[in-house]
Formats: C-alpha cells, sequence, structure tokens
C-alpha cells in the first residue's frame, strides 16, 4: 500500500515537529518553508503560520492554485476556521486546528469547523492525528479555541502584571506553579510556545469579539515587534543561548 | 539564626489561621494563637492535632516533632497578651472594618519593631496598614491553603510597608521552610489574579457554546495542568471561587478582563456548589 502523503507549510518549530511526528507514523511528509505554489501536490496540507490577515490569505490563496483538492489543514490561532476559510476558492476543505509548540507533550490536538467546512475533511483532519498519535477534541469555531485561547489570557494578564511591577518574571512564575500547581510558569510557557503565536489568539479573540477582555498588553506586542518571540529567537521573558 | 527566638502570634484559628500557627510552631517558634472564644480556639487547635497525627501516622513527621510542635502552641482570647510577639499574623473574618480594628490594637500595644502581617486576599493591604500609626512595619503575608502543604507565600508590600519589614518577614518564612514571593499591593496579588483566566476563559467558553464541561478539561489536562478548570471550581467551591472573581472585578474597577460568568452565578444561586454539596459542574452524587 501507498505511503499517504502530507505536506506542512511554515518556518516555525511547531512546523518541524509536525514533519518529524509524521514521517515517524510513515507519512511520506514534506517540509515546505512557504506555500510555493508549483511545488504543492498532495491530499493533505498542514498550514502552520499564524501571520496577520495579509500573509495568511496569500498562503491560501497559493494552496488553491498548487493544490486544489487537498484537505487543508490550518492554524486557527489567530483567526476563525470560517474567516481563513473565505479566502479560500474552496471553503469546504478548510478545517482549522489549534495547538501551541510543542506538540510531544501534547496528548489532544483541538479541532474546529469552519460553517462552510464539510464533514469529510474534518475527518480526513482526525485521521492525520490520531495517527501521529494525538487525540481529537472538536471545539467550535473561534481563534485560539480552548488551550491556547485560555493560556494566551493568563499569560496576558500575567505580561500586564510584570508591566505593572507587581513582581519580577522569575517571582510570577514561581508562584503560579507553587500557588495552583501550574506545571509551567505562565511566562517560561509563553515563551515556548512564542509571544507572536500568543499575541495572534488576542488579537484574533479582540477582532473577532470587539470585547475588551482580550485587549492584549502592551508589552507583548512591544516584545513581539523587538523580535523578542521567545525561546527560538533566544530572548522573551528569559533569555536563552542559542 | 537569632530571629528563632521572637514569638509569633495568629489571630484567628480558621482554617487558615490554625495551618499558619502550624507552620510557625513546627519550624521551632512558640506560637500563640487568638480567637474570639474559647470555642474557636479549642476547634483550630483540634484542628492541628489532627493533622499532625495523619502526618505522623503516614510517617510524614516523628512522634517528637508532633509533641514538640503542640507543646510550642498555646492560645489567648485576649489581645494584650500578644505585646510580646515579634511577628504577629491576622487570619480574622474578611471584614475591612473588624481587620482595621485588629490593626488599630496591635500597633498600640506592640513594639515599633513587631512586624504585623495580614493573611487578606481580599482587601489591599495598604487599605489595612492605614489603621496602624506606624504602617511601615504592617505588611501581608498570603498564605494558601492549607498552608503546613502550600510552600507559597505572597509578601506583600503595602504603599507605605518599609523593605526592612518586606525583608524580614521574607527571611522568617525562609526559616519555617516556605517559599516567599514578593508582590506590589495590588488586587489579588500575583496567584489570585493571574489564575482568573483560568476559570473565567473557560466559563466564558462554555457560556458561548464553542466546547463542553468535559471537552475543556480534557484539553487542560492533556496540556498539562493537573486539573481541569471545571473540576477545580468544583473542589474549591463555585461560591467561593465566584466571590474571588466578584471581588476582583470590583477591585479592578469593573474591567472587562475579570467580568464573572452568569452561569458560575447561576450554579452559586442554585446552591449546587461543588463537591462540597454532591454536585456543581459534574454530579458527585448528592449528599
Amino acid at each position: 500500500m501507498a505511503k499517504s502523503s502530507v505536506i506542512v507549510v511554515g518556518q516555525s518549530r511547531l512546523a518541524e515537529e509536525m514533519i518529524g511526528l509524521a514521517q515517524a507514523a510513515d507519512y511520506d511528509a514534506k517540509l515546505y518553508p512557504d506555500a510555493d505554489a508549483a511545488a504543492i501536490s498532495s491530499s493533505l496540507v498542514v498550514e502552520t503560520s499564524c501571520f496577520g490577515e495579509a500573509r495568511k490569505r496569500e498562503i491560501l490563496n497559493k494552496l488553491d492554485s498548487g493544490s486544489p483538492s487537498a484537505v487543508i489543514l490550518t492554524s486557527c490561532l489567530g483567526f476563525s476556521t470560517t474567516r481563513i476559510a473565505s479566502w479560500a476558492a474552496r471553503p469546504e476543505r478548510v478545517v482549522g486546528f489549534a495547538t501551541f509548540y510543542p506538540l510531544k507533550d501534547k496528548k489532544v490536538v483541538e479541532l474546529a469547523k469552519g460553517l462552510r467546512t464539510d464533514e469529510a475533511a474534518l475527518t480526513a483532519a482526525e485521521v492525520f492525528f490520531r495517527a501521529l498519535g494525538k487525540e481529537v477534541a472538536r471545539a467550535k469555531d473561534a481563534p485560539g479555541l480552548v488551550f491556547p485561547r485560555i493560556l494566551s489570557l493568563i499569560v496576558n494578564e500575567a505580561a500586564r502584571a510584570l508591566d505593572e511591577g507587581v513582581a519580577q518574571a522569575a517571582e510570577i512564575d514561581t508562584a503560579m506553579k507553587l500557588g495552583v500547581n501550574y506545571p509551567e510558569g505562565p511566562l517560561r510557557w509563553a515563551d515556548r510556545a512564542g509571544l507572536d503565536e500568543v499575541l495572534a489568539v488576542l488579537e484574533g479573540l479582540y477582532a473577532e469579539t470587539g470585547d475588551d477582555r482580550y485587549r492584549p498588553a502592551p508589552l507583548i506586542k512591544k516584545m513581539v515587534s523587538a523580535g523578542w518571540l521567545g525561546e527560538a529567537a533566544g530572548k522573551g521573558f528569559y533569555e536563552y543561548k542559542k | 539564626m537569632s530571629d528563632k527566638k521572637i514569638k509569633v502570634g495568629v489571630l484567628g484559628a480558621g482554617t487558615m489561621g490554625a495551618g499558619i500557627a502550624q507552620v510557625a510552631a513546627q519550624a521551632g517558634y512558640d506560637t500563640l494563637v487568638y480567637d474570639v472564644s474559647q470555642e474557636f480556639v479549642d476547634r483550630g487547635l483540634d484542628r492541628i492535632k489532627q493533622f499532625l497525627k495523619g502526618g505522623r501516622e503516614r510517617g510524614k513527621i516523628t512522634a517528637e516533632q508532633e509533641s514538640g510542635t503542640l507543646a510550642r502552641l498555646s492560645s489567648s482570647l485576649k489581645l494584650e497578651d500578644f505585646a510580646g510577639c515579634g511577628l504577629i499574623v491576622e487570619a480574622v473574618p474578611e471584614k475591612l472594618e473588624l481587620k482595621r480594628e485588629v490593626f488599630q490594637k496591635l500597633d498600640a500595644i506592640t513594639p515599633a519593631d513587631a512586624l504585623l502581617a495580614t493573611n487578606t486576599s481580599s482587601f489591599s493591604v495598604t487599605a489595612i496598614a492605614g489603621a496602624a500609626k506606624k504602617p511601615e512595619r504592617v505588611l501581608g503575608l498570603h498564605y494558601f491553603n492549607p498552608p503546613p502543604l502550600m510552600a507559597l507565600v505572597e509578601v506583600v508590600q503595602g504603599e507605605r510597608t518599609s523593605a526592612d519589614a518586606v525583608e524580614r518577614a521574607a527571611a522568617l518564612l525562609r526559616d519555617m521552610g516556605k517559599t516567599p514571593v514578593r508582590a506590589k499591593d495590588t488586587p489579588g496579588f500575583i496567584v489570585n489574579r493571574i489564575a482568573r483566566p483560568f476559570y473565567n476563559e473557560a466559563l466564558r467558553i462554555l457560556g458561548d457554546g464553542d466546547a463542553s464541561v468535559e471537552t475543556i478539561d480534557n484539553v487542560m489536562k492533556a496540556a498539562g495542568f493537573r486539573m481541569g478548570p471545571f473540576e477545580l471550581m468544583d473542589l474549591i467551591g463555585n461560591d467561593i471561587n465566584f466571590a474571588a472573581t466578584e471581588s476582583l472585578y470590583h477591585s479592578f474597577f469593573e474591567d472587562a478582563r475579570f467580568r464573572p460568568s452568569p452561569i458560575q452565578q447561576r450554579l452559586v444561586q442554585s446552591g449546587n456548589l461543588g463537591r462540597k454539596t454532591g454536585r456543581g459542574f459534574y454530579n458527585y452524587g448528592q449528599k
């Protein structure tokens, strides 16, 4: 039986990790740093970016011309799946997934259908993640779904407290680990997930709902502008040796 | 360390007060416990006895440690008896006027270098310290429940608390085997504030119909949290959890980030408070 194939598009650590997992699950898996239309031909494409609308839309357009029949799994951290799907010629084949790097210590990947997504596309997405050894959970369509949404709001509050001088970063993380048994301090956790990804969730929820509770902390916005995205960049709330 | 000689006072023999007294006595400090009636005092001391007995039976402490801790505990119904304490931790009911009254008295009867601490979680330390003529030695020591098992204590510096008082309190806590973390006097300090979205956003996701109680709990546990938000709210008690959110919401002048959830309010109104009533977000078998 021929191997199933999958194409992963993106430049993040999550994209690299997903290729590794797919290959380990015996997929014919290829990584493309960007959605170079000519190169892509597969029945399944995983698009992992957390870019803003213009760049994300461009990726969807390229996938439209490069692999017109593939099921597209797109990271829905920053937008509703319905919104992302609206940038594709056939929204029926677009499924949203939400997770933060790293995947290896997460048992569950969350998936969402957009309003126009086919059930068959969602099933294909479930088959893929189960093959990678993950359980899947379905959530209704909103930016960041469940875990990335809740963690991003915790990080947002921690960043505000830090910026206000309530306590130092390491003290905030210690307090959350000892006081409420968090497996990781929220600021250290954000550094691993990537501050750009956390900001994408906050901005997505803020834009989608117009609710002030999602207003991103100015410190997070500044850090993303400065390129202090966390572990992968060598600096975030903490410093890392490259 | 020479501070070892100070005497510790704890006001209020409820769950928190008894636990705080146990921590001090277990670390070798002579500890005096206050409450308004002998009945309350006895109940608190009994709680400590049970806790220590359980610890001894599970091999966590020796019989000598148990008897030594109990020997270092004494009690009084008179605040005047606390004049000789080097550190007094107040854990009386969360009523601002009551707390201010207590600090006014403590301020008058204790020497100027005695540390006066409040275990409040819902009021500003500054508001309580304002009742004292010497507010620079008044600070917050926010213990977590149950104090003998939870290493964290938030050391809260009010607007007029001296750096020296914070330093000395932190050193005492370290000597008692605790991990002090300093925080500025802001609503919810560190933990109660930053943990809010864990509960509140889960409630919002549920309220929006985005995912079920079970799905949210499963996803959060699969991501590394020890308990799901709804399991945890049921354990804490939805009345307690809702009150904490509401208090923080008002302390931040109705900031949308802390807006409480009507779903949790309904649960509280219904009397389904969580595990303690047999039913909350989950059913534990009616009591």
